[in-house]
């Protein structure tokens, strides 16, 4: 038995030495109850929600440690931390809630890791401009009940809602279940604020819009932590709504159905969810409509006669689109079962190899891209079921969500490796964007260059003009090469 | 030993922490080390032989109140990740070290005095010896509130009520806690004999502790209980019900109630704490930000106040935060009157104390 497990992806750590001089400067910047080089706090810190990370569990490894735990209680205290690790060079990984799923918090290169989770405050609401102003490391689900309490909502419900954080949504420009009206993380942004590894610290005017020159405060959606830590954000909110109305429908086939979603899109209706099942996911979540059709189940909430107004102009297309109406009950079940992913504990424990592999596709190829990443999964051996839904709708596309299960037998991780390769080869073949919504993290890297082309040297630039030591979650959003992780 | 339920606890070490917002250590804390599935992959780990149990992963684990707000939206009916941590991390055999060092003192006051707290205060109250109601009254509200237990007997004599009051064991739970099974099993065989000499039918306890303990481990550890228990809100709201206690209107009109998480998740008693409030004239309830089934712990739990008292305060310290501020806090259970006393700022009232004096002046 041991002290700590073994690391997998490990790329390099900082000298002992080092650490120790990072960790008396830490001890006075934030107290040295917050400051830890406790296995088990190393070890807790040592991993994300990457599926890789249950593989490598169950067999005992981590992928990498950290070699300092240290938890910030404000804004100042991270200036002058992130200051500090520029000066000795240490890497700095922040740390949410730990739920991305592609790597992103994992420190791969030791150093430190910058847990935000002590800063979890609601700090004003402004009832009148219909603003929040929080702090990063607060978890969603909380977060949702402050407000509910106030009588409001954020609007924003990633399936992760329960494990993830405020800092985490921004840093890896999330997606909720209710996008379609409330909007994506970006859009409910109104400001950040945000720390800078020299230790700047600044912020967005919090104001609905600015035309002052690029939004700096909005370069850091969608950072994943290679320029700075997200300290706070004033987040737009809305009124408890007044009223909620559930309709599902199923439909012949997924191309039809998308030309509905498509029409619905066009004419301003705005439901929150809007959810399209392939024939074997309607199966699967909604046995009862058997596995032959396509679900579409929507949710539409707000004022009672805007409601009634848009249930109209959906109920008409979709029946002109030779839609079946199945009722409220399905789109209850939905509602009470959309936080559980037990399955996946139960297929990892059975041997299983599983991820979820997300991409955003325009009208036109919504529907051949499904049938591409589909056709290319099922294709790699060992793979037992490739399905997908789209559950993010715009005027302009959709965001698509392909599952993948396979039993490779014994080498998971060349199995793991060979699902990603097919799915995103298919995507960036038909012109689809290689995320949605999860994010890039550390093991998606790997299609930066495809998808950015040249516009990854302006990532890099940026980088570098921000983070000129490399210290902040070094490694990540594939601006280096992987060493120890490759396709 | 207990034995680890291994499937259920991979199940957890493999969830993405879906619960993380609700554990209070870990919301208190903000440490990742005490999230929900980040203990369970400390004790999978361990049960694999892939970790060590040292010290650290040792006081991480046990850095669980065994609230249950894990439970309650967990996908896993089967999964008690509170009891699997704990089994998990008990030694199988004694010569083996599965408690820290700053649990030995409490861990020595069991064995010599049979508390936790050392040395038990002597009873006030009355007691009929052979009654067929055995008042139980445990060793926290008898160490920091001895005096309740007068206060309870003349709520008993109120309504009529013989009771009898027996020199109690530790229920043996925090000797299990702390990590020796033991001890726990021999003051629970201890307990028993006292049950089956006094010849009670009824044993009544206001401590939720001990409650789950007869109820729910005593079997487990093979012993036949020889009385029904009951819990202290459920049965004085039964003699409210009878007629037997009637309550007067009292001083306070507006009280919130803080659900204390064993009556409130493992015993299902929400409602009757709150009719027994309400059955005093006058009184209004105003719900804190997360109660019922989803209270939030006090901090108490599992003898934290004891083994981890700085977190402890933490974890009340927000649990208070969900309240109005300067409300008046009822509770029922001796942690949660102890736990969220800390702050000055909240005045914390004993159910069955605000009972007596609605009842008894
Ligand atoms: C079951 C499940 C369901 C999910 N569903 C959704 C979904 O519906 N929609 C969706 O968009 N995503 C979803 N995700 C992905 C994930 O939850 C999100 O990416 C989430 O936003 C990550 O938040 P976190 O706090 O857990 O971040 P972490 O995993 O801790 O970190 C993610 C990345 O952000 C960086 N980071 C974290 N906090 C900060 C900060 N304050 N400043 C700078 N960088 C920071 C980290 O370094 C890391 O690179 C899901 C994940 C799971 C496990
Ligand atoms: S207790 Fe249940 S919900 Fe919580 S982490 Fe474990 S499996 Fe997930
Ligand atoms: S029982 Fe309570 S303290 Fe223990 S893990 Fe569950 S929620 Fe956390």
């Amino acid at each position: 038995m041991h002290n700590l497990p073994q690391t997998v992806i490990q790329e390099s750590r900082v000298e002992q030495q080092t650490i120790d001089t990072f960790a008396r400067e830490a001890n006075r910047i934030v107290g040295s109850d917050q400051v830890s080089a406790n296995p088990a706090d190393l070890l807790a810190n040592s991993r994300d929600y990457w599926p890789v990370n249950n593989i490598w569990m169950i067999e005992g490894r981590v992928p990498a440690l950290p070699q300092l735990v240290v938890w910030p209680g404000n804004t100042e205290e991270i200036s002058a931390l992130l200051k500090l690790a520029t000066k000795l060079k240490v890497p700095v990984t922040p740390y949410g809630e730990g739920s991305g799923t592609l790597g992103g918090a994992i420190p791969i290169k030791g150093g430190v890791s910058l847990d935000l989770k002590r800063m979890n405050h609601l700090l004003e609401i402004d009832e009148e401009s219909l603003m929040v102003r929080v702090e990063s490391g607060l978890n969603g689900a909380l977060y949702e009940e402050l407000l509910n309490h106030a009588g409001y909502t954020g609007g924003h419900f990633p399936q992760s809602l329960r494990c993830s954080s405020i800092g985490g949504w921004l840093a890896c420009r999330a997606a909720g279940q209710f996008s379609t009206r409330y909007g994506k993380i970006e859009d409910i942004a109104v400001s950040l604020e945000a720390v800078l590894p020299d230790g700047t610290i600044f912020s967005g005017r919090s104001v609905p819009r600015t035309a002052t020159g690029p939004r700096l405060d909005h370069l850091l959606i969608g950072s994943e932590g290679i320029f700075g830590v997200i300290t706070s954000a004033t987040l737009r909110i809305w009124p408890l709504p007044e009223k909620r109305h559930l309709i599902s429908y199923t439909f012949a086939d997924l191309k039809g159905a998308l030309e509905c979603i498509r029409l619905i899109m066009r004419t301003g209706a705005r439901p929150a969810v809007v959810r399209l099942y392939d024939a074997q996911e309607t199966g699967n979540h909604f046995p009862e409509l058997g596995d032959q059709r396509c679900a579409l189940i929507l949710l539409i909430e707000g004022t009672a006669k805007i409601i009634a107004a848009e249930a109209e102009v959906i109920d008409d297309l979709a029946i002109a689109s030779g839609a079946v109406d199945c009722g409220p009950e399905h789109v209850e079940h939905w509602l009470e079962k959309r936080f559980n992913i037990s399955v996946a504990s139960m297929l990892f424990q059975k041997g299983a190899v599983l991820d979820t592999i997300e991409v955003s596709t325009n009208w036109h190829n919504a529907h051949s891209t499904y049938l591409a990443m589909q056709k290319s999964l099922l294709a790699v051996e060992g793979t037992m079921l490739a399905s997908g839904h789209y559950s993010h709708v715009y005027p302009d596309g959709a965001g698509l969500y392909m599952t993948v299960v396979g039993f490779p037998g014994s080498d998971k991780l060349a199995f793991y490796k060979r699902i990603w390769q097919a799915a995103m080869e298919a995507c960036l073949a038909q012109g689809a964007a290689i995320s949605h919504h999860h994010g890039i993290g550390l093991h998606r890297g790997q299609w930066m260059h495809e998808e950015h082309g040249s516009g990854l040297s302006v990532l890099k630039k940026i980088k570098k003009a921000l983070d000129p030591e490399n210290i902040m979650n070094p490694g990540k959003l594939g601006l280096e090469e992987g060493k120890l992780w490759q396709k | 030993m207990a034995e680890v339920n291994m499937e259920q606890l991979l199940n957890c070490a493999l969830c993405p922490n879906m619960c993380r917002c609700d554990c209070p250590v870990l919301q208190a804390l903000g440490h990742e080390k005490v999230a929900p599935a980040g203990k369970a992959r400390f004790a999978a780990m361990h049960q694999q032989d892939h970790l060590e149990l040292s010290n650290e992963i040792i006081e991480a684990i046990a850095n669980c109140l065994g609230c249950r707000g894990c439970t309650v939206l967990c996908p896993f009916p089967e999964l008690n990740l509170c009891d699997e941590l704990l089994y998990a991390r008990t030694p199988d055999s004694v010569d083996q070290s599965g408690q820290l060092p700053a649990w030995e003192p409490y861990l020595a006051n069991l064995k010599k005095y049979g508390s936790p707290y050392g040395q038990k205060p002597p009873f006030g109250g009355k007691s009929s010896r052979g009654s067929d109601v055995l008042y139980f009254v445990g060793c926290t509200a008898l160490a920091n509130h001895p005096e309740s237990v007068a206060v309870i007997g003349k709520l008993l004599q109120q309504a009529g009520v013989n009771y009898q009051l027996i020199d109690e064991d530790c229920c043996g739970y925090p000797a299990e806690t702390w990590g020796d099974p033991n001890l726990a099993h021999s003051l629970a065989a201890e307990n028993i004999r006292k049950f089956v000499e006094c010849g009670a039918k009824k044993l009544v306890t206001c401590c939720p502790e001990c409650w789950l303990i007869f109820t729910e481990r005593y079997k487990k550890w093979g012993f036949e209980l020889p009385l029904e228990i009951v819990a202290a809100p459920a049965y004085f709201l039964g003699l409210v019900k009878e007629g037997l206690l009637k309550p007067a209107a009292i001083e306070q009109t507006k009280l919130s109630y803080h659900d204390p998480c064993i009556w409130a998740r493992t015993a299902k008693l929400t409602k009757e704490p709150r009719q027994l409030l309400e059955s005093i004239p006058g009184i209004t309830i105003e719900e804190p930000l997360f109660s019922g089934e989803l209270t939030h712990c006090c901090g108490g739990g599992r003898m934290f106040q004891l083994s981890f008292p700085k977190t402890a305060e933490e974890i009340a310290k927000r649990r208070l935060s969900e309240f109005t501020v300067g409300a008046g806090i009822v509770t029922a259970c001796p942690f949660c009157r102890e736990g969220l006393s800390q702050e000055n700022n909240a005045r914390i009232i004993d159910l069955l104390e605000l009972l007596a004096n609605a009842c008894c002046s």
